[in-house]
C-alpha cells in the first residue's frame, strides 16, 4: 500500500514540476519577445535624454550611470524647422483623416443601405478597396505633375490630396463593415416619420456610428502622419513633416543621433495615443474586417 | 429604396477616386509610351514600348530590386508568420496578463516606418551600436551590417520582423479566441495530446485567416520604400535597392518620367496577382 502510495505521489510531482517547467519555458519566451518589441523604442528615449558625451557609452540606467539631460528636447522643440514639421504633420494628417472619413463614411453607408443595380455594391466595395493595394509609387509621377501644373507642390493642401488618395478605400470599406453590423430598424423607422435618406444619415446613422468613425479616423490619422513617399516626393522647404526630417538628415553619414532621438521620439507620440486609445479596432481594421477581434 | 438619392452618398468618393486615383493610373500608362526627361526642356515624345523594351533588355537595376523586393517579402511574410503564430497559441494556451502584453505589442504598429528606420540605424551601427556590443558581449564576432550586401539585405528584413511580427501575432491571436469551442474540448475528451489539437484542428481552422493575413501583408511588404530610404539608401552597391525606391529615383532624381511610369507599371501588374487573390477572398466573406 504504501508503496503503491509513493509511485502515485511520485508520478504526481513529476507532473507538476514538468508543468512548472513549461510554464517558466513559456514565461521566458514572452519575457525575450517582450524585451525585443520594446527595447529600440526603450533605448531611443535613453538616447534622446543622455548627456551628449556618453552618447556613444553603453551605459542605460538614468540618474545611476549617467545625468539625464533635457538639452537635446529643448533644442529640437524650440527650433523653428521643428516646430513648423509639426504643426504641418498635424495640419495634414487631421484635414486629410477627416476628408477622408467624410467621404469614406458617406459611401459606405450607401453601400451599406442601399442596393446599386448596374454594378452591384460588392463590386462597387471591392473595385474601391482595391485601390488601397495598388503601390503608391504607380501614381506618384502624375501627382508630380499634376501637383506641378496647378502649382501645389510643397503645399500642405496637395499632400493632404494625396493623402487622401490612399487612406480613402480604406475608410469606405471599414464604414462599410460598421454600417453593415449595425440594425437597420431604427433607420428604417425614422424613414417612416418621413425623413429624407440624408436626414436618416445625419440624425440617426451618424450619432450611432460615431465610435467606428473614430476609430476610423484615429487610423487615417496614422497612416497620413506616419507616411513619407508622397511627402519627400511633393515637398521642398515648407510643406514638410517630422518623417522628411527624419529621412533627410538620416541620408548624411555624420549624424546628430541625440537629436534625431528626440524627433522621432515626438514623431511616435501621437500615433501611439491613438494606437493605444483604439486598440481594440486597430487589428481588425488592418485585417480590413477578416480578424473580428 | 430606389430613389436616385442613394447616389448622393456614394458619388462624392467615387469621383475623389476616378479623378485622383484611375486618372493618375491613366495618364502614367500613357506616359510610359513616352519619352519625357523633365532635365531636357523638350515635350514629351512618343516612343512605342521603347521603356518596355529597355525595362526587359538592358535594365538589370530593375531586375535586381525586384528580386530583392521578392526575396524581403517572402523571408519577412515567412517569419512574421512563425513567430506570430508560435507566440499565438503559447499565449491562447493561458497566460495570465494578456491584456496589458496585448498592450506592449501593439506599440511597434504605431511607430512610423521611418522611426524603425531610425531606431535600428542607430542600434545597428557598427563600432558603437547596441547590438554588436552585445554580441561581443557573447563572444560573437561584430557584424558590419550596412556594408556587407546579405547583411545590410538581413537588417532591414529584421526591421520588418521588428514591426510586423506584433501585428501577425495579435491578428491570430484574436482569431484563435474566436474559434468554436466545441471541436477543441471534443478532442481534449478524446484525449489528443496538445500538439495533436494545434496540428490537427487549430491550425485547419485558423487556415483562412492565415492565408488572408500573410496576402495583406505581402501586399504592403511589397510597397517596401521607407526602410530603405532611411537606413540603406539602396547600399552598399545597388544590394538593398527595392522596386518602388528605384522607380521613385529614376522618376523623382533622375527625372526620367517616361520610363519610371513604365516600370511603375510592371510593378503594379505584378502586386495585381497579390491583390486579386486578396480582393476575392475578403470578396467572398462579404
Amino acid at each position: 500500500m504504501e508503496v503503491e502510495e509513493n509511485l502515485v505521489s511520485n508520478s504526481r510531482i513529476r507532473v507538476i514540476t514538468m508543468q512548472a517547467l513549461k510554464k517558466t519555458l513559456l514565461i521566458l519566451i514572452f519575457a525575450v519577445f517582450t524585451f525585443w518589441t520594446s527595447f529600440p523604442l526603450i533605448w531611443m528615449i535613453i538616447t534622446s535624454i543622455k548627456p551628449r558625451a556618453d552618447i556613444y557609452k553603453l551605459d542605460f540606467v538614468p540618474f545611476y550611470q549617467f545625468v539625464p539631460t533635457l538639452e537635446h528636447w529643448r533644442n529640437i522643440i524650440f527650433s523653428d524647422s521643428f516646430q513648423r514639421a509639426f504643426v504641418n504633420g498635424l495640419i495634414v494628417a487631421s484635414l486629410s483623416a477627416l476628408f477622408a472619413l467624410l467621404l469614406g463614411s458617406l459611401a459606405g453607408y450607401g453601400l451599406a443601405r442601399f442596393q446599386f443595380q448596374r454594378w452591384k455594391n460588392k463590386d462597387i466595395a471591392t473595385w474601391i478597396l482595391s485601390q488601397r493595394m495598388l503601390p503608391p509609387v504607380a501614381v506618384l509621377i502624375p501627382f508630380f505633375l499634376f501637383m506641378r501644373f496647378v502649382n501645389l507642390i510643397d503645399t500642405v493642401f496637395g499632400i493632404i490630396l494625396a493623402h487622401v488618395v490612399f487612406n480613402l478605400p480604406l475608410s469606405v470599406w471599414l464604414m462599410l463593415d460598421f454600417f453593415k453590423g449595425l440594425p437597420p430598424e431604427v433607420e428604417e423607422a425614422s424613414q417612416v416619420d418621413g425623413c429624407s435618406p440624408l436626414q436618416t444619415f445625419f440624425r440617426i446613422a451618424l450619432p450611432i456610428a460615431l465610435p467606428g468613425m473614430a476609430a476610423v479616423y484615429a487610423l487615417c490619422f496614422i497612416f497620413s502622419w506616419n507616411e513619407l513617399m508622397f511627402m519627400v516626393a511633393l515637398s521642398y522647404d515648407k510643406a514638410y513633416t517630422i518623417p522628411v526630417q527624419v529621412a533627410s538628415t538620416l541620408a548624411f553619414q555624420q549624424m546628430e543621433w541625440w537629436n534625431l532621438a528626440v524627433y522621432v521620439t515626438i514623431a511616435v507620440i501621437p500615433p501611439l495615443i491613438l494606437t493605444l486609445m483604439f486598440e481594440r479596432y486597430i487589428i481588425r481594421a488592418l485585417t480590413l474586417g477578416a480578424v473580428k477581434a | 429604396m430606389t430613389s436616385p438619392i442613394k447616389w448622393l452618398f456614394l458619388l462624392p468618393a467615387i469621383i475623389y477616386l476616378v479623378a485622383l486615383t484611375m486618372f493618375p493610373l491613366a495618364w502614367s500608362l500613357s506616359l510610359a509610351f513616352m519619352d519625357w526627361k523633365l532635365t531636357k526642356a523638350s515635350d514629351p515624345q512618343f516612343v512605342g514600348l521603347d521603356n518596355f523594351i529597355r525595362l526587359f533588355t538592358k535594365d538589370a537595376r530593375f531586375w535586381s530590386a525586384l528580386s530583392f523586393t521578392a526575396f524581403y517579402v517572402t523571408v519577412a511574410a515567412a517569419i512574421e508568420l512563425t513567430l506570430g503564430l508560435i507566440l499565438a497559441v503559447i499565449l491562447a494556451s493561458g497566460i495570465k496578463g494578456g491584456r496589458i502584453l496585448r498592450v506592449i505589442y501593439i506599440i511597434p504598429l504605431a511607430v512610423p516606418p521611418i522611426g524603425a528606420a531610425f531606431m535600428w540605424r542607430m542600434m545597428l551601427q557598427e563600432d558603437v551600436g547596441i547590438v554588436n556590443a552585445i554580441l561581443t558581449f557573447f563572444g560573437i564576432e561584430r557584424i558590419r551590417w550596412f556594408t556587407d550586401p546579405w547583411t545590410a539585405r538581413i537588417g532591414l528584413i529584421m526591421i520588418d520582423v521588428w514591426q510586423w511580427t506584433p501585428f501577425i501575432f495579435l491578428a491570430l491571436l484574436a482569431a484563435i479566441r474566436a474559434l468554436p469551442v466545441e471541436p477543441l474540448e471534443a478532442a481534449k475528451v478524446d484525449g489528443a495530446s496538445e500538439f495533436k489539437v494545434l496540428q490537427k484542428i487549430i491550425i485547419p481552422l485558423l487556415k483562412p485567416v492565415i492565408v488572408t493575413l500573410v496576402l495583406i501583408r505581402c501586399i504592403d511588404a511589397f510597397k517596401l520604400f521607407d526602410l530603405v530610404y532611411g537606413v540603406t539608401g539602396g547600399g552598399p552597391g545597388l544590394s538593398t535597392e527595392s522596386a518602388s525606391f528605384y522607380i521613385y529615383l529614376v522618376g523623382r532624381s533622375y527625372f526620367d518620367l517616361g520610363y519610371a511610369s513604365a516600370a511603375s507599371y510592371i510593378m503594379l501588374i505584378i502586386m495585381m496577382a497579390l491583390s486579386i487573390t486578396l480582393l476575392w477572398r475578403l470578396r467572398r466573406t462579404w
